[in-house]
């Protein structure tokens, strides 16, 4: 059978019972989850799914038949289709890193570490940030997992990273993934 | 994918609790070394340690900053130079000494330790001629350390190196008698030493270990008192039993750091990895001291009644933290009260909670002995010698490492402070109680036999 893939978004406001709902329509569609990642944004779920299934469907077709199923939910939901050989995860000689910062909140200060990421060909795996508010510095506190290239001159990465953090404001700490593996895990 | 909470928490063992590597130590065999001919000797120890170490400081330094855990020390030990330098007289030892100063300073580690004998059942040459040595050696370097190993469980204690350590410890003091005696704090008197101290001034490559050897000495007091403040702010109710858990699962954590960081140097410099020594190591910094932890647990000070107990209860489930952590657990490995390398525990002394006897009853529940201990300079070198016997005896009856680096200060009495600088501190001199009149016990000198629970075999 032809086979088409999908990865969706659902956001809406939080409450019991929305997986149950959208994943019951995916099953009643004949769709295989084949990843799942969920979060909640203070009050609001935000979650991805990648699915495969029948090639007879089209996002469009898919959207209706997920926002007809969920209407009590009032949830948005973006499709997309799709390429074959996306199951294939991007490979990189890479080394993971954990970057964190803390410091006063103000504009622009994702945009600026991640800047550095850009300009360094540093991939964001996952993000975590927090920001309260006001000058407490443990209360605005961003995390990136990220793999930084073994090919990229760390030294300078390293530099640059603390020249962007100081000129954020930020304490900035740029730690191999491991020491959190090791002092964390049995 | 690690929780915030994981990561945050380790970062703020950094940011606010002083978590760092204490040491990374590595062991040098010198013994092929050996020669006659005292400037080939030379010669060749230098060329050994300089090239062997060649990179050592900045191998530290750069897995330190790759995983965010500073390596506050770098250190050498070498085989002791008793053995080593066998051949050798009183003034080529201190000429040797000399070598091994230029040698550290050279590859920039800030000690090096193995200006060491094993005498605790007899003095060969060497041995003699290392301790005869010692006062000049350690009056004319700055950065070489060194032990006398002066009895075992196996053993017995011998009562003649121990009298011969008290006149040597006094003569040290009066060659560094502008620095507060502080040739003295470069010198540990041991019974029952291990071959793998990381940490000074005790360290030395034992003989039966390998060419070289990284072992690993991690720190962390500053990190299980928070552990504890944040357990009895949310619980204050909690009991004994829940806080040594507490204090398990933290020495797990700090040693975890200390073997991934040590593991990767000895894999970077090409050196099998020897030990990590879990030992609660203090620096003279609010919020780094063991002496804190007490006043956590609810004791209003270390000295005070209590004090014993707790001690037993933070050095054993340290040990147990951090033998669950790592596959090789060596050198000293529990919890360490150095006096005047502790602010806490300075103060305690000056604030008359804490007396040379209780010092002493501590010990035999800690890993390590009276250390760092500042005495009037006054002091004979019999009582010396009595108050390290006393000591070595605690370690040879319990089977156990104990130590004595006790500091004469020459010209002060108790009660006025001794400043030795960086991270040996300062302290109040510690009052000696009823030494008074002459000590022909400790005149006699001789063996004190081996337990009669060393003989197991």
């Amino acid at each position: 059978m032809l086979m088409k893939k999908f990865i969706i978004s659902v956001l809406g406001e939080d409450r019991p019972g929305i997986i149950a709902a959208v994943t019951r329509v995916l099953y009643d569609q004949d769709y295989n989850i084949e990843e799942v990642s969920q979060t909640i944004l203070q009050n609001q779920f935000s979650c991805f799914f990648i699915i495969a299934g029948p090639a007879g469907i089209s996002p469009e077709q898919l959207i209706k038949a997920l926002q007809d199923n969920t209407s009590t939910f009032n949830l948005f939901f973006h499709v997309h289709e799709m390429g074959r050989d996306a199951a294939i995860s991007r490979t990189c000689g890479c080394e993971p890193f954990v970057v964190t910062t803390r410091g006063p909140d103000r504009k622009g200060l994702v945009s600026g570490i991640t800047s550095v990421f850009a300009a360094f060909n540093v991939n964001v795996g996952q993000l975590r940030a927090v920001f309260r508010g006001g000058n407490e510095p443990g209360n605005n506190t961003m995390i990136y997992e990220v793999d930084i290239p073994l090919s990229m001159d760390q030294k300078e990465l390293r530099q640059c990273l603390c020249e962007k953090a100081e000129e954020l404001d930020l304490e900035i700490s740029i730690q191999h993934k491991n020491i959190f593996e090791a002092m964390n895990r049995i | 994918m690690f929780t915030h909470g994981e990561i945050l928490s380790v970062l703020e063992m950094l940011r606010s609790e002083h978590l760092d590597l204490r040491t990374v130590t590595l062991g040098l065999n010198l013994l092929d070394c050996a020669s006659d001919d005292l400037k080939r000797f030379q010669s060749k120890i230098y060329d050994r340690i300089t090239s062997a170490a060649e990179n050592l400081v900045a191998v530290c330094d750069q897995v330190g900053e790759k995983y965010g855990i500073p390596v506050v020390n770098k250190r050498i030990s070498v085989s002791p130079i008793a053995v080593a330098a066998a051949p050798f007289g009183a003034d080529e030892m201190v000429a040797i000494a000399g070598t091994l100063d230029t040698a550290a300073r050279a590859i920039n580690v800030d000690f090096l330790g193995g200006f060491s004998a094993l005498v605790e059942k007899g003095m060969a040459r060497g041995d003699r001629a290392l301790i005869d040595a010692l006062p000049q050696a350690l009056a004319s370097t700055e950065r070489v350390c060194a032990s006398v190993n002066v009895a075992t469980t196996r053993a017995g204690i011998n009562m003649d190196a121990v009298l011969l350590m008290g006149r040597q410890i006094k003569a040290a003091a009066e060659l560094t008698a502008e620095k507060d005696g502080i040739g003295c704090a470069k010198l540990c008197v041991f019974a029952n030493i291990p071959p793998d101290i990381p940490f000074m001034a005790g360290a030395y490559l034992g003989v039966g270990e390998s060419d070289k050897v990284i072992n690993v000495g991690v720190s962390g007091p500053g990190v299980v008192k928070k552990a504890i403040d944040r357990m009895l702010a949310n619980n204050p109710d909690a009991d004994l039993g829940r806080i040594t858990e507490l204090i398990k699962r933290t020495a797990y954590k700090v040693t975890r750091a200390g073997e991934l960081i040590g593991r990767e140097v000895a894999e970077i410099l090409g050196v099998p990895f020897g030990v990590v020594d879990l030992s609660l190591a203090p620096t003279p910094n609010v919020g780094d001291s063991v002496g804190e932890i007490f006043q956590s647990l609810g004791l209003c000070s270390i000295g005070v009644p209590g004090s014993t107990v707790a001690l037993a209860m933070l050095n054993d489930a340290v040990k147990k933290g951090g033998a669950f952590a790592s596959s090789n657990v060596g050198g000293l490995s529990g919890a360490f009260i150095p006096v005047s390398e502790d602010l806490n525990i300075s103060q305690s002394v000056e604030n008359g909670y804490l007396s040379l006897e209780k010092l002493e009853a501590m010990t035999s529940v800690c890993s390590v002995g009276l250390d760092m201990v500042a005495v009037p300079g006054e002091i004979t070198a019999e009582t010396l010698a009595a108050i390290i016997a006393d000591e070595m005896a605690i370690g040879v009856i319990n089977k156990k490492t104990t130590a004595a680096r006790i500091i004469p200060v020459p010209g002060k009495k108790a009660g006025e402070r001794a400043s030795f600088g960086g991270l040996l501190g300062e302290s109040v001199i510690m009052q000696v109680n009823n030494a008074r009149g002459d000590n022909p016990f400790i005149r006699r000198g001789g063996q004190i036999p081996s337990p009669i629970h060393s003989l197991t075999n």
